[in-house]
């Protein structure tokens, strides 16, 4: 069977991205593979592992040509194959799942992969939108932010978190999961890994353009966290502050 | 029947979510918060629950309107997909216009996939405007950033994090409806994935929906750390969080991470107790209110995000601090 993957970059949380001119600036960022994509990406490369026979497809797609080091990085894990989607506008979760839906498609136009793992979702806009979106367009079933996934013949038991506790599905191919942290440790990739990654297929497909965004995003501003802080001499102190912020008449914080 | 999105009335559907036959805490505040901002008169809400519900387990909705039941027992625990079917069959009958989703785990899950089979824009993490205002402002890039998305489908779905609570009473009660899923569900159709088990771990509430969180980092120094936290969030009525630093260190579990790999939380107040205060974790802070700092180290970013601090080893401060509050505040 094949398996999917589907990454992105994300920045590095190291740096606060700022803004210029009414939007979010990238331009001095430092670009990091998402970090829920390692554990889709790992969790793929340790099914293939155990099943041979199941090559692994890594996708991003992308604007602006960055996805290209989080591919390698995917290959380094352990990927078989990446294939970099250009788009010319990515407004939106819905334009984002319509691309990998497509190139999905035109990268199996014989039979779609049993399995897709796509990261709970992206650390920058957090919506978690695109894997639920990507399986519908596939017609495929969907399971979002497992903790567990175990396969045997064909039956999938999966886990996830819920509140106060922990709930088990069971599922069967074809399914689109996303993978949330704790799924999981992802393996460290080394020189050999690095220099065999660039050995295996990159390639870069253009894919007809996707439909209009359903959300726009328009005017990012800068955000002030900054508050003056109040310190306290003494614990009795703190807890006379505390008392008036939970009795709510200290609340203006924003 | 009215108009989609026309004349400028709203048809709402709030999503209720159930466990155990109880309606959850979030949907029922969420259903009072669409309660107190529709336009008696002019727009309609109504609401879905599936699975078989406990007798009286409505009785805590107020307001007019309609919730669509479907009590099948082998929705009792539903999937996402399952979910997402009936809703978007529902949404398309009464002609609905805004969807309201607590942003539970649950929730979260089953928003987009309703996104895709309904064709709606999805509205998420919204920490002004939300489905009360046309334009949605929302936390990106960790918080640094504040967007504004605009919707652009007809219908728009919300997925609401935690709202200060509404007082929404009276002697109306909505009127409960059968949802009929045969149109939608075959009788004999396997559900895939199919929701096996739930498994109770921790009898806390959850930190998405807390008031009060109270939560611990690095400086905690271990588990045992921790158990002063569950002391002080025991007193103050509050829920027991952690830094992304002592879920790796094992001493937490994940579900009470808060920051970019974990949750984003939007409490009255947060107690940040030897939490250095890094970037990433600050991402999950966006929508809290109180700030209150416990850290070691006068120079930590925290503090310079805090309303209220404290410069001392959190393991000396909270004993006195547990103490003093225990004196003062009733049992909880």
């Amino acid at each position: 069977m094949n398996i999917a993957v589907c990454i992105c970059e994300v920045p590095d949380p190291v740096l606060p991205v700022t803004v210029t001119d009414g939007t979010p600036d990238l331009s001095r960022v430092s670009r990091i593979m998402n970090p829920y994509d390692e554990y889709a990406v790992e969790e793929a490369v340790r099914l293939k592992e155990r099943f041979p026979g199941s090559p692994v497809t890594a996708f991003t797609v992308t604007s602006s040509g960055s996805g290209r080091e989080a591919l390698l990085k995917a290959l380094a894990m352990g990927a078989d194959r990446a294939v970099e989607v250009l788009s010319a506008s990515l407004a939106d979760s819905f334009q984002i799942a319509s691309m990998l839906s497509a190139a999905i498609r035109t990268t199996f136009p014989d039979a779609l992969p049993q399995l897709v793992c796509c990261g709970r979702e992206s650390s920058d806009y957090r919506s978690a939108a695109v894997p639920a979106m990507l399986a519908g367009m596939l017609g495929m079933a969907y399971a979002g932010a497992v903790t567990a996934f175990r396969a045997s013949d064909g039956v999938l038991e999966l886990e996830r978190e819920t509140e106060g506790g922990v709930e088990c599905l069971e599922a069967c191919y074809p399914l689109v999961f996303s993978a949330e942290k704790g799924l999981n440790t992802p393996r460290k990739t080394g020189i050999r890994q690095v220099m065999e990654a660039r050995r295996k297929p990159l390639e870069t497909l253009h894919v007809a353009p996707p439909p209009g965004p359903l959300v726009r995003f328009c005017s990012a501003e800068p955000v002030t966290r900054k508050r003056v802080c109040r310190f306290a001499a003494s614990p009795e102190e703190l807890a006379g502050l505390l008392l008036r912020a939970v009795q709510g008449d200290a609340g203006e914080g924003g | 029947m009215q108009e989609r999105g026309g004349n400028g009335m709203a048809a709402y559907l709030v999503f209720l979510e159930q466990r155990d036959g109880i309606l959850a805490e979030a949907s029922v505040n969420l259903w009072h918060r669409v309660q107190h901002h529709a336009v008696p008169g002019a727009d309609r809400v109504s609401g879905f629950v599936a699975g078989p519900l406990r007798p009286g387990a409505l009785e805590p909705l107020f307001g007019a309107g309609v919730v669509h039941h479907a009590a099948e027992e082998r929705l009792a625990r539903s999937s996402e997909t399952t979910l997402s079917r009936l809703l978007a069959a529902l949404a398309a009958r009464e002609a609905i216009t805004d969807i309201v989703i607590a942003s539970t785990s649950a929730g979260k899950r089953l928003a987009p996939c309703l996104a895709q089979a309904t064709g709606a824009s999805l509205l998420s993490g919204c920490v002004a405007g939300g489905f009360q205002e046309p334009v949605c402002r929302r936390p990106i890039h960790c918080g640094s950033i504040l967007v504004a998305c605009v919707p652009e489908a007809p219908v728009r779905i919300y997925l609401q994090d935690r709202l200060p609570q509404v007082l929404f009473t009276g002697t109306e009660h909505p009127r409960s409806v059968a949802f009929d899923i045969v149109p939608h569900l075959d009788a004999d159709e396997k559900m895939n994935p199919a929701v096996r088990s739930i498994t109770e771990i921790s009898r806390q509430r959850d930190i998405s929906e807390a008031g009060i969180i109270v939560a611990g980092g690095r400086g905690m120094g271990g588990p045992e750390g921790f158990l002063l936290l569950e002391k002080l969030a025991a007193l103050l009525g509050g829920s027991v969080g952690a830094s992304r630093s002592a879920v790796d260190e094992g001493w937490r579990p994940h579900g009470d991470q808060i920051g970019q790999t974990g949750k984003s939380v939007s409490p009255d107040l947060y107690i940040a107790a030897g939490i250095s205060g890094a970037l990433q974790h600050l991402a999950g802070l966006s929508a809290a209110r109180t700030i209150v700092a416990i850290n070691a180290d006068p120079d930590a970013p925290v503090f310079g995000v805090a309303d209220y601090g404290i410069v001392g080893d959190v393991l000396a401060v909270l004993p006195r601090l547990i103490d003093v509050l225990g004196d003062v505040l009733p049992k909880k």
